[in-house]
């Protein structure tokens, strides 16, 4: 059990903490100029941070198909990967992806 | 007001990989015995899943404050540099809508922000978008992590629904990927972040970032004439 004291004094910081953090450049925007180029750098941010809040997880999960090593969410996410890249679609990125796995992890 | 709605709607594909997430925490925050007012409290005051998982993880380990604190805030690091990319955008607004827009930011409704960026034609239509996806997000995650807290994680095990957190993130990072250049630097990171794994304080995460960002830089490096 999570003592109760110990557990508001840590949200209550890391709330601040977040805020602090989320707020950080956009209370500088009115003072700071920002140029093209650096809007360009930015453009990079989605690419930069998003799929390596993935990919460790997917690749070190420990699945079940033993024939590929238990990598089953790792391949199967590359496969979505390209699913959605051609077919545009977030619905079914993610409707091949779970009735992949399910597929094979179920035969 | 179509704005708003449109991103409320841009952001409905999404929520099936919200949904998974948020179960799985209102799950794992009964089963370390928390209070449906702590659970709630947390996504309150804290609103970041991942770094709410973590604590509650480290908090059960009896971990010292201190450590959980800065654990919690490297995972949230990334928040500056949304905060940067959104910053333009936001400079003539009220200090209030800068404070809504800076509480609200969130993985997911940045990324969607950013892959409809070229729809939105003025700064106001696309802080309208914003809120649209922000509410659309903070309807979904509180109402799964409160099902979760309550029922459990209720989906039968043969599917694995949490497969669908990372898929939603492929989903979302695709629409970003606007040429090659963006295609290397997502290769990049992903790459970066399975060998760096292993750095204390989720560090990789960070230095990924960074690494990724600068590689982003240098490829679109203008040539100079010498």
């Amino acid at each position: 059990m999570i003592n109760p004291e110990y557990f508001w004094r840590l949200i209550i910081l890391l709330g601040i903490g977040t805020f602090t953090i989320r707020f950080s450049i956009i209370a500088l925007s009115s003072k700071v100029k920002i140029s093209d180029r650096v809007k360009e750098i930015f453009s990079f941010i989605p690419a930069a941070v998003l799929p390596a809040l993935i990919a460790p997880l997917v690749f070190y999960h420990k699945g079940s198909v033993e024939l590929i090593f238990g990598k089953e969410r790792f391949i199967i996410l590359v496969l979505a990967t390209i699913v959605c890249y051609y077919s545009r679609s977030m619905m079914l990125t993610i409707v091949f992806g779970l009735f992949a796995l399910f597929g094979i992890t179920n035969i | 007001m179509t704005s708003f709605k449109d991103g409320f709607k841009a952001m409905l594909p999404i929520t099936t990989g919200i949904i998974p997430f948020a179960l799985v925490m209102g799950t794992i925050s009964s089963e370390a015995q928390l209070s449906l007012m702590q659970t709630i409290g947390m996504n309150i005051f804290v609103f970041a899943g991942a770094s709410q998982l973590a604590s509650i993880d480290l908090m059960l380990k009896n971990t010292e404050v201190l450590i959980i604190l800065v654990t919690g805030l490297m995972i949230n690091m990334r928040f500056m540099l949304y905060s940067a990319a959104m910053s333009p955008t936001l400079k003539d607004s009220k200090l209030l809508t800068k404070l809504s827009a800076a509480y609200l930011l969130t993985d997911q409704n940045y990324a969607v922000m950013s892959a409809n960026q070229d729809h939105l034609k003025s700064s106001t239509e696309t802080i309208k978008f914003f809120f649209g996806s922000s509410l659309c997000m903070i309807l979904t995650w509180n109402t799964g992590v409160i099902l979760g807290f309550v029922f459990g994680n209720f989906a039968p095990t043969s599917w694995a629904l949490d497969y669908a957190v990372p898929l939603s993130f492929v989903a979302l990072v695709i629409p970003s990927l606007k040429n090659n250049k963006y295609v290397m630097v997502a290769g990049f990171s992903s790459i970066s972040s399975i060998v760096l794994t292993n750095l204390p304080f989720n560090l990789g995460l960070i230095c990924t970032a960074v690494l990724a960002i600068s590689l982003g830089a240098y490829l679109t490096k203008k040539k100079r004439a010498l």
